[in-house]
């Protein structure tokens, strides 16, 4: 009823021009009706944002590479993935949530304190974070933490996994002597699909 | 319906066959989306979850798939060297509000006047009025600032409140992006992208003042990189009570309907098609000026509307740092009332490339065409001359945001140069800097120039008044002037923005606001003239630019959520104004300081409750309007709503509790009936599967 309201009112308006409006409004709903209809259905995906491809390779980290017993308190302990500096990700996380590995269930804390990395599994190191590195990495090696950054040369100066954009796609760089380090085994199926770089 | 309305159908006999042309379109596209949505539905509910989730993905696959960082991201509000108040879908959904002009009643430094039932005076930093000309406003990129009389008409602006994305509400001069009358603010209105309103929504209610809503939204999607909504709404609204508590003529109804498609062809490429269309009638009681006794006369009158435009947009990445947006707009509006039936149509072009250059600088400049072609018939009371008219605006803005020092202190400079038939050149400059000691805290400081620039009424109609008794009448009538020039203003601006804790922050801003050239009326030399054997005076009065002054003003909000479930918002707006005349001019009403009010409080409380309940109490003070007589109110909205499961909402919503019924505004120019704001009740009720 509201729609055959509304109709009348649209057309005792203006009588002068009526007929211009009722056309347009046919060619408003045909034009609408073919878009609808013939949109190419092979089309491309749509771009995915950067950091919500990011936070899935963030995922597969945790399911490639294995910590140390030490660093769980249980097995039922979960593996926490830290943000540390601005976070990039606002909401690209949240496809984390839920997930598990192993028997760890995934937790994401963001906007971690550098005093917080004893709790932390996986460090995301912010490029906001780029003068304080040097501290964060030595904190965090000694504290098996797999460290992971989108700055630039990341793995070079001693982070675990860099990652990298190379002609819009996400390539990974990784630091064996920085896993080494820290105490930390990466998986071969994650080895060869990585770019390994030494410092 | 109405039955008034009903015999109005019948006497125009051409249109009831032609009703059912766009009728039978409308079903049939109804249908038709119904029918392919259907089979792409399915494969699009599997794969729904592909969007936000790549966790399933294997590595391989990850590292096969292409990442666009979109260069011009939505900018963080911290980042932001102006005063800007965002309103979100979930504060729009809470308010209990039903028109965007209610809606806009939180946000700071925004005064928000209903004239009556279907009118609202809305202005930003004082200037408030009808025609309120130093605003502008946007609805998904389109203006909605009529040149015709320098302001927008209200009871037009409308959508879906549902799709509503957000309101941004930008205070002090937009100018160098916006262009001209951004003078003390800038209000844009988004919608949702159509991949937000997937599904269908059906929402409709009753009550004592909304006799009647309802809107319906079917959104779908065509494949992975298509999707589309379609959407109506129609309301009818009771006649508000005039100031002797008699009732009023503003009684109101609107049927509007229209949709989007937002399709991504491929990662570089995103082409946004919308378009609305709607009709409505509004009521008000009207005084027109007649040459014998009692020499005014009051009538009912209806201002039949109409409308509809449609828009396309085309954003291009060349890079993850460059991008390019192309849109493209038509619009007609058409308006009828008693004094005026006016056809309007506006086509407008915008360019807009944002790059960044050099380590340190992000670019953005763009170039604008708009032509306006209107029709104006008039009446006894008043006319264009000449009746029909084109006009252009064409501009070119360029803006560049420096680093100067990372992360800690940016500054943006930049320009609008336009040219517009009426007013010719027009520069339009700001500089921002920013300064954010750490994330928590930011302080900003601008200074910019904005012009409002001449409306096409103001240099070209007449407009009868009043009649002074005498032996001889004497009507009073503005006539344009052609000389009359625009009105410039030069901006300070100062704000601190502190994030306190995760759940409370504070945001406050201080304006300085130096005006020259304002609009007053000038008085002219009375002539004798005749209608039908009667002879009278005119006095004719026209637009001057002889005033000059000076607004100063605090806005302060504090966001407070002591609970996850409860979420307070305190906002409080302090404004002065002191306007002077210049020596020459014979102005004696222009000096408006007491039409806007000086002091203005909104506390909104927003409780999640036990039970799927949701409780939101909104109290509102205003200052009183010594220059119209208008005093002070206090009032309050509430709002209870209950999901008794996930697809479900029923809402009650009192509005205006405290008192019977209060004044807010009483109009300029256009002599109407301004009506009380009621205590009102209504009901409503949403299914969204």
């Amino acid at each position: 009823m509201a729609i055959l309201i509304g109709l009348e009112h649209f057309l005792q308006l203006d009588k002068i021009n009526l007929l211009p409006k009722i056309h347009m409004m046919i060619v408003y709903f045909i034009v609408w009706v073919i878009m609808t209809s013939s949109v190419s259905a092979t089309a491309q995906p749509a771009p995915f944002q950067e950091y919500v491809v990011k936070g899935a390779f963030l995922y597969n980290f945790a399911r490639f590479v294995e910590w140390p017993q030490k660093a769980f308190a249980n097995e039922q302990d979960p593996l926490t993935i830290c943000i540390l500096g601005e976070d990039p990700f606002d909401n690209a996380l949240d496809q984390l949530r839920g997930k598990t590995t192993g028997k760890h269930k995934i937790q994401v804390r963001q906007h971690a304190a550098l005093s917080e990395i004893y709790s932390c599994n996986i460090l995301f190191i912010s490029k906001s974070e780029q003068d304080k590195l040097a501290e964060i990495l030595s904190f965090s090696h000694q504290r098996r933490v797999l460290t992971v950054s989108d700055m630039e040369n990341f793995a070079a100066q001693g982070g675990v996994i860099g990652l990298i954009t190379v002609q819009n796609k996400i390539r990974f760089e990784v630091n064996l002597e920085a896993a080494r380090r820290a105490d930390l085994r990466i998986s071969s199926q994650l080895l060869k699909l990585a770019i390994i770089v030494k410092e | 319906m109405k039955l008034d309305e009903f015999f109005r159908l019948s006497r125009s006999p051409a249109a009831l066959p032609l009703a059912w042309i766009p009728l039978v379109a409308t079903a049939l596209a109804l249908y038709l989306m119904t029918v392919t949505s259907d089979c792409w539905g399915q494969d699009g509910l599997a794969r729904s979850g592909l969007e936000a989730d790549l966790t399933d993905l294997s590595l391989e696959q990850l590292m096969d798939i292409e990442v666009t960082s979109v260069s011009k991201k939505v900018q963080k509000l911290s980042d932001a060297a102006a005063a800007v108040f965002v309103i979100t879908h979930e504060d729009i959904r809470r308010s209990g509000a039903t028109t965007i002009p209610d809606v806009l009643r939180m946000a700071p430094g925004v005064n928000v006047a209903r004239i009556d039932a279907n009118k609202w005076a809305i202005s930003i930093r004082g200037f408030n009025g009808r025609f309120a000309n130093k605003l502008l406003v946007l609805m998904d990129g389109r203006t909605v600032y009529n040149p015709i009389h320098s302001g927008v008409f209200w009871d037009v602006q409308d959508t879906l409140l549902e799709d509503i994305e957000r309101i941004e509400i930008i205070r002090g001069p937009g100018a160098t992006l916006w262009g001209a009358n951004a003078v003390n603010g800038v209000i844009n209105i988004i919608t949702k992208p159509a991949k937000d309103t997937q599904g269908t929504l059906i929402t409709g209610g009753y009550g004592t003042e909304e006799q009647g809503f309802s809107g319906a939204r079917y959104g779908g999607k065509i494949d992975d990189s298509a999707f589309y909504r379609t959407y109506f709404k129609y309301f009818n609204r009771a006649d508000a009570v005039n100031a002797l508590g008699e009732d009023g003529a503003d009684g109101w109804d609107k049927f509007q309907g229209g949709g989007r498609i937002d399709w991504n062809p491929s990662l570089k490429n995103a082409l946004t098609f919308e378009g609305d269309i709607y009709s409505g009638t509004a009521g008000d009681r009207l005084t027109v000026p007649t040459l014998d006794p009692p020499y005014s006369v009051s009538l009912d009158e209806d201002t039949d509307y109409s409308g509809g435009n449609v828009l396309g947009r085309w954003l291009h990445h060349f890079s993850s740092t460059s991008d390019l947006t192309l849109q493209v707009y038509y619009d007609r509006m058409a308006r009828q009332d008693t004094i005026l039936d006016i056809t309007l149509d506006t086509f407008d072009m915008e360019l807009q490339h944002s790059f960044t250059w050099g380590p340190r600088q992000q670019v953005v400049w763009g170039m604008n065409y708009r032509l306006y072609s209107d029709k104006i018939l008039g009446s006894d009371y008043g006319d264009f001359d000449p009746t029909s008219a084109d006009y252009h605006l064409a501009s070119a803005f360029i803006q560049d945001e420096i680093t100067l020092i990372e992360n800690h202190l940016s500054c943006l400079v930049g320009s609008k140069f336009e040219y517009n038939t009426f007013s010719e050149f027009e520069l339009q400059p700001n500089a921002r800097l920013l300064w954010t000691p750490n994330p928590r805290h930011s302080i900003w400081a601008a200074v910019s120039r904005a012009v409002r620039t001449p409306s096409r009424g103001e240099l070209e109609a007449r407009l009868d008044q009043f009649v002074i008794p005498g032996p001889l009448p004497t009507l009073v009538s503005i006539f344009g002037n052609p000389d009359f020039g625009s009105e410039d203003l030069i901006a300070y601006e100062a704000g601190y923005r502190w994030q306190a804790a995760r759940n409370l922050s504070f945001d406050i801003a201080a304006f300085y606001n130096d005006y020259a050239e304002l609009r007053t009326v000038e008085v002219g030399a009375p002539f004798l003239q005749e209608s039908m054997g009667i002879p009278y005076y005119v006095l004719p009065i026209y637009p001057g630019n002889k005033m000059a002054g000076q607004t100063y003003g605090v806005e302060a909000v504090a966001d407070w959520s002591p609970y996850q479930w409860w979420r307070l918002q305190l906002v409080y707006s302090f404004l002065q104004m002191d306007l002077h005349l210049d020596e020459d001019s014979t102005d004696t009403t222009s000096e408006v300081e007491g039409e806007s009010p000086s002091n203005q409080v909104s506390f909104r409380s927003l409780m999640n409750l036990p039970r799927n309940l949701e409780l939101a109490l909104w109290l509102r003070y205003v200052d009183d309007l010594p220059a119209q007589g208008v005093p002070a109110y206090v009032t309050m909205d509430a709002q209870l709503a209950w999901r008794p499961w996930k697809y479900l909402e029923l809402a009650l919503v009192g509005r205006n509790l405290f008192e019977n019924e209060h004044l807010e505004f009483s109009p300029e120019i256009i002599s109407i009936e301004p009506t009380q704001v009621e205590r009102s009740v209504y009901g409503r009720i949403t299914w969204r599967f």
